[in-house]
């Protein structure tokens, strides 16, 4: 028994998950400094989101370069001759770019304080940074033999995700500040229900689906797997910080940081569990 | 038939002066010798672990009526390749005339894009160190032989197979023998439902075998050791 057997292993692996929190949080600090232009009472946020969301840049570059089997070649992806557009990593490797230099501009207007072009490029940077969960989501969502993956709301959830994580970022930077605590709350609390709206939608179609659907439901929902995506990622990450933030405690600055930990916690979980649980099945066949 | 069922430019299955070759795999015929799996290991030089044809088995039945059934894998070289569509850097591309799915070896990045879009595990990723190539460190697959097929010759696995269960033919020509195979038997694709409209055709395939099932596909516990020394050399 077991001679000739043929293992798979799954195509992309943990440090795409780390990757995957990394640009979320950089899309949310991104589009934090954006609405600081907007609300005045997460001013606080504006250069601290800028420049933490440009340092983070950096490190999601060289998560995504090391992550290639052949890294050097990752200037392949910007050549126009090789390009594909039917791709969506070739569009992701577009924005990624494109946040970046916005992300140099934004900030050098920044250090000038110039106020209009500030107002202005805030926005395309925050516009850009947005698409980073979009592209990745997408990027899931391409891959139609996938369950769970392929479904339409996987970009909506990673932007939701990208605005809980940012603003859990956004609450311990802004540590202190009564003021921004309380609008930084609103979006924490919006945010994850958000999230836990779209993942109840998901486990609802992949239990439903087809048994590429229902084995991957299983995978997602039992033994390890399900202690990231059941217990750290939608308990711990999503519903906890919930009820901590509808409590009255939630609105002290201490039930504040503590949901914006769980929320860091879960989202880096889910994403987790989102990415490698679709993948096991697979291996399988 | 096959021009009904086209969806997308890139299909070629029954496009006039266009060839689009496919293989029917007679799973009656087939053994279990395994001589296609050590054929394309030679023609290729394959590394050990991974592989561009295999032949998994299900055993069936209650002893002592009990029989192996085989089902020979390879890449479907699909009409409309998920793969493809997915690479950003064209590093796989689809030959219009022939319909090879193919690799450009010095353009990919090692993303691994095409093998998270691939429903049928034909990709893989080559190991940093080979005794007698460069080409390392990209992802692989069955070419069909394209440098046998373009030679006039069948490829490797085909030319091999000793109970003649693989056979290899233009399905665009109505004369070759895949195309009378497919005419004249009942025959099964893998995955369907993905809509890639594979050109490997199954006559008689197990279905616990072709579709996923808890049973046939669950982990074997005996295999866990191997299982271990697998992610320990291919992990990426």
């Amino acid at each position: 028994m077991g001679d000739y057997v043929v293992f798979h292993d799954v195509s992309w692996h943990a440090s795409y998950a780390v990757y995957f929190f990394v640009i979320g949080i950089i899309a949310g600090l991104s589009f934090f400094s954006f609405l600081s232009w907007h609300k005045p009472s997460l001013r606080p946020l504006r250069e601290k989101g800028a420049y933490a969301s440009f340092a983070l840049l950096f490190v999601a570059g060289l998560l995504l370069i090391a992550d290639l089997s052949q890294p050097l070649r990752f200037v392949n992806v910007l050549n126009p001759a090789y390009l594909q557009f039917d791709s969506p990593l070739a569009w992701g490797s577009l924005n990624i770019v494109t946040f970046g230099l916005a992300s140099v501009a934004y900030l050098m207007v920044l250090r000038k304080g110039d106020e209009k072009w500030g107002k202005t490029l805030a926005a395309v940077t925050a516009l850009l940074a947005l698409g980073l969960p979009i592209y990745t989501g997408y990027d899931l969502t391409a891959h139609q033999s996938r369950p769970v993956w392929n479904t339409p709301v996987i970009p909506v959830l990673f932007v939701a995700l990208a605005i809980a994580s940012g603003s859990a970022v956004a609450s311990l930077l802004t540590m202190g500040d009564e003021i921004a605590r309380s609008m930084l709350r609103q979006y924490l609390l919006w945010s994850t229900g958000a999230v836990a709206v779209i993942l109840v939608s998901i486990l609802g179609t992949t239990n439903y689906g087809g048994s590429a659907e229902e084995l991957t439901f299983i995978v997602l929902t039992t033994g390890t797997m399900g202690l990231i995506f059941l217990g750290l990622g939608i308990l711990a990450g999503t519903a906890a910080p919930i009820a901590l933030l509808l409590a009255p405690y939630g609105r002290q600055q201490t039930g504040v940081v503590l949901a914006a930990l769980l929320v860091l916690v879960g989202s880096a979980a889910l994403r987790y569990a989102l990415l490698m649980g679709p993948q096991y099945v697979q291996t399988l066949y | 038939m096959a021009e009904e069922l086209r969806t997308s430019s890139i299909e070629t299955r029954g496009v006039a002066g266009r060839k689009r070759y496919a293989m029917v795999v007679d799973t009656r015929r087939c053994i279990g010798c395994m001589a296609c799996q050590v054929a394309c290991k030679a023609e290729f030089d394959t590394p050990l672990g991974v592989n561009r044809t295999w032949v998994p088995y299900k055993v069936v039945g209650t002893y002592p009526t009990v029989k192996k059934h085989f089902l020979p894998r390879l890449c479907n070289h699909c009409d409309d390749p998920p793969c493809v569509r997915n690479c950003p850097v064209e590093a796989t591309y689809k030959v219009e005339d022939g319909g090879f799915v193919l690799m450009r070896y010095e353009r990919c990045i090692g993303c691994r894009s095409c093998m998270a879009a691939c429903p049928y595990n034909a990709r893989f990723m080559l190991p940093a160190h080979r005794t007698y190539t460069n080409i390392t460190n990209v992802v692989d697959k069955c070419t069909f032989c394209f440098h046998r097929v373009t030679q006039g010759l069948v490829p490797s696995c085909v030319q091999t197979c000793i109970g003649r269960s693989r056979v290899f033919g233009d399905i665009n020509d109505p004369a070759s023998e895949v195309s009378y195979l497919v005419a004249t038997n009942a025959t099964q694709v893998l995955r369907p439902e993905q809509g890639t409209k594979p050109q490997v055709f199954y006559i008689a395939g197990d279905r616990n075998q072709m579709e996923f099932g808890r049973d046939a596909y669950q982990r074997r516990d005996v295999m866990d050791e191997d299982r271990r020394a697998f992610e320990r050399n291919f992990k990426a």
